[in-house]
């Protein structure tokens, strides 16, 4: 007959198995209910006969055994219909986007390619919220622009996630320009950019954990949920003053598939942060992209500084080989076929100064901690840990733990009161045709004197 | 009680309230309940074809049919006397595909509706593989560049009808996940059924009752492997395995009985309109409603 449910002689057979299973699950649920009774009856004299339960089929208590099939029957009825609980749906309905002049503009905070954002104050709560006018140009951009799309896409599908910034609606603009639009965002004091621009001393090893596990189960909810970020950096990482961040600006986000598109642009995530196969002209990529950005944040957050400020693709590639050596067809295979990568003139190989100096350059750093930056700063992307990979890593099971978010400093507010300073940092990259490496690009003198260079502190105090 | 998700996703759509259901902007300006009904179907159909002559995804083409009903749909929603339906749907289409892998370009699309808009509504031929547009026919610098900004202007204005809930979830790879389930590939005509399937669901985007604005992907999903089942002649089991997919058995009726309904729809729709236009622009529409109360005057 045509189909599995069609009435068969394998039928027959697999009813009698389905049944026999079905039995055994039965049998199984008693069983489980006489020990939670024998448990409480005798809770210390019956450890061994738990442990041996537990194994399955206890083929060598006969008696217990028997003894089930009379619990069975009393359990028959209520096991055979439980009642059906089906999962019903809610989601809001949609509604056309509501006015600004529900809300008082307060200060200006920044203005970036994107739009200009603001603090202001909902009229009716007397909430502050950050809101974000966005910079339209029908003309410019061929109608709404893509990158604004995107992002409110992503911020409404992650909406949920409580280290994503919350966009809590759009609205548009009213009387003459019903066209501007807004993007109503949930208010945060700091981004780490510019808080670390102005603390005196990096954050202590305990707050970088949490901030590192805070940012990983973002990205890895995103990857989770098929958005790349592809803009990861300190500025775009707000942060309040109960020690909790929340990942905002997503204008170069986009939903991805498995696999993922071919013909991904490779301008994307700025410079500073970009990966070593975007800067080689790869198409086809993954969340490790991103992973390799939370590896520069990471570095960042330990000494404050930028890890890797190149000025310009070809700078930023020579940075990375500096730090992370120079790749082989043995540590990255095939990355000699990226459309960049030919123009590479690379120092010759088997020379034993051009691994990573990752180790050497952190040295406060615990060996699970150099481990985990290694890892994320690893040149072939298939070496890094994924991003809930991160969360798992033994780093932030060691002493200092994870602080705590109640206890981390608070730190005046930038964005409250005044204009936020303009980044030193570059931006994202616009959309438009990605520059190769520009000519035949010599990277062979960038160990010159690498032996000379001390090879790591020999104590260092360690703050908790 | 039953869990209940409230965040749209990959399963789920935002469905229409019954405020939104039981009128419309366009009944509020005086459209009468069945034209808006034809319209709405028309410019489904015109996004099906112009979809399949710019070579979209299925996927990509569907969006836009949902987007454009919600789009139409509640008193807060915009009227087919305000707005050219045609370019509305030309808008919808565009808006999808761009934050996609398919983009367009204006040219690519607006040409692709200038050559439907001259077939008078015979967008099955067009879309099947013999009529495609061929190369000298063009749209006039002019007539580009003035479609070119209504087209920016509708984009924005949908998005802003829709408070920027563009997002659709569609019910195609469940489809797939819920035949895996039930084993259906085992069988020879697993694949009969899983086309039979998606058939019912291409058609039931453009249902008059829009059932993708009242019923979750999952109940579409079940309702049309049921019904594609039926037609088959393919077993399925005899226990309440809808509710394995969380749709109680009076939904799955009635969209078994929605989606059977279709083909009638069609039917009736075709002999309405005969050889004539549904109106697809603002002034169109005007002189349809008005004839059409001159002839009840006259009668």
């Amino acid at each position: 007959m045509s189909s599995r449910w069609a009435d068969a002689a394998e039928d027959a057979e697999e009813d009698a198995r389905r049944k026999a299973e079905k039995e055994g699950k039965r049998r199984l649920k008693a069983e489980k209910q006489r020990k939670a009774e024998e448990a409480q009856r005798a809770a210390a004299a019956e450890p061994q006969l738990n442990g041996h339960a537990r194994s399955g089929e206890d083929t060598d208590r006969p008696a217990k055994r028997r003894r089930l099939s009379q619990d069975e029957a009393q359990d028959e009825p209520i096991a055979d219909e439980p009642e059906r609980q089906l999962l019903r749906f809610q989601p809001p309905p949609w509604q056309p986007c509501r006015s600004i002049s529900r809300f008082d503009l307060l200060n200006h905070i920044e203005e970036g390619s994107y739009g200009f954002v603001s603090r202001a104050r909902e009229v009716a709560t007397g909430e502050v919220v950050a809101v974000k006018k966005l910079k339209l140009d029908p003309a410019r951009d061929a109608g709404f622009p893509v990158t604004a799309l995107r992002e409110i896409q992503c911020l409404y599908a992650a909406k949920s996630h409580r280290h994503i910034v919350d966009l809590r609606e759009v609205v548009c603009g009213e009387g003459e320009s019903p066209g501007d639009t807004y993007l109503v965002m949930e208010f945060l004091e700091h981004d780490l950019k510019t808080l670390q621009e102005e603390m005196e001393e990096p954050f202590l090893p305990s707050e970088i954990k949490t901030l590192l596990l805070q940012l990983g189960s973002a990205v890895a909810f995103l990857h989770d949920h098929w958005i790349l970020h592809r803009d990861l950096k300190t500025s775009n990482i707000l942060l309040n003053n109960r020690g909790e961040i929340k990942l905002a600006d997503f204008g170069m986000a986009r939903f991805v598939g498995d696999p993922p598109p071919a013909n991904l642009t490779q301008l994307v995530v700025t410079l500073w942060y970009r990966a070593p196969e975007l800067l080689l002209g790869t198409k086809e990529y993954d969340g490790s992209i991103d992973v390799w950005s939370i590896g520069c944040i990471f570095g960042e957050l330990l000494t404050k500084q930028p890890l890797l400020q190149g000025k310009n693709e070809v700078e930023q590639l020579s940075k990375i080989f500096e730090l992370c050596g120079i790749p082989t067809e043995d540590s990255w295979p095939g990355f000699k076929r990226l459309r960049n990568a030919r123009s590479l003139r690379l120092p010759p190989a088997s020379n034993a100064s051009q691994g990573s100096i990752i180790r050497s350059k952190f040295s406060t750093l615990t060996n699970a901690g150099a481990g985990l930056l290694n890892s994320l700063l690893s040149l072939n992307p298939t070496g890094r840990p994924t991003a809930q990979g991160i969360l798992d890593h033994a780093y932030f099971r060691e002493d200092p733990r994870p602080k705590p978010t109640a206890m981390f400093p608070t730190f005046p507010s930038k964005a409250g009161q005044e204009k936020r300073r303009r980044h030193a940092s570059p931006n994202a990259p616009a959309r438009g045709a990605a520059p190769g490496l520009q000519g035949e690009v010599d990277f062979s003198s960038i160990f010159k004197g690498r032996e000379e260079e001390e090879k790591g502190g020999g104590f260092a105090l360690r703050l908790v | 009680m039953a869990p209940i998700i409230t965040e749209p996703s990959h399963l789920v759509n935002p469905l229409a309230s019954i405020a939104q259901l039981e009128t419309s902007a366009s009944q509020i300006d005086g459209v009468p309940r069945d034209l808006e009904a034809s319209i709405r179907y028309e410019t489904g159909r015109l996004n099906q074809a112009a979809g399949i002559l710019l070579r979209l995804p299925q996927e990509i083409i569907a969006q836009s049919i949902v987007i454009l009903q919600r789009f139409w749909t509640g008193p807060d929603g915009a009227s087919m006397l305000k707005h050219d339906s045609k370019d509305v749907a030309a808008a919808a289409l565009y808006l999808t595909a761009k934050p996609s892998g398919h983009c367009l370009t204006p040219r690519q699309l607006l040409t692709v509706f200038a050559f439907l808009d001259s077939l008078d509504g015979n967008y099955a031929e067009a879309a099947s593989s013999k009529g495609t547009p061929t190369s000298q026919w063009s749209l006039s610098e002019n007539d580009y560049e003035a479609q070119r900004e209504r087209l920016y202007a509708n984009e924005a204005l949908i998005l802003r009808t829709l408070g920027f809930q563009a997002h659709v979830a569609l019910p195609y790879s469940l489809c797939i996940n819920y035949l895996q389930t039930l084993d259906a590939f085992a069988g020879p005509d697993g694949s009969s059924l899983a086309k039979r399937a998606f058939a019912h669901l291409n058609s039931a985007l453009l249902s008059p009752q829009r059932l993708y604005l009242t019923h979750q992907p999952c109940a579409l999903v079940t309702a049309s492997i049921y019904l594609a089942a039926r037609e088959v002649g393919s077993c399925l089991p005899e226990v309440e395995w809808w509710e394995v997919f969380d749709v109680e058995r009076e939904e799955l009726g009635f969209l078994v009985v929605a989606l059977r309904s279709m083909e009638g729809f069609a039917e009736e729709e075709r002999r309405a309109w005969g050889r004539s236009r549904v109106p697809m622009t603002v002034g169109e529409l005007r002189v349809a409603i008005a004839d059409a109360h001159g002839w009840t005057a006259g009668e």
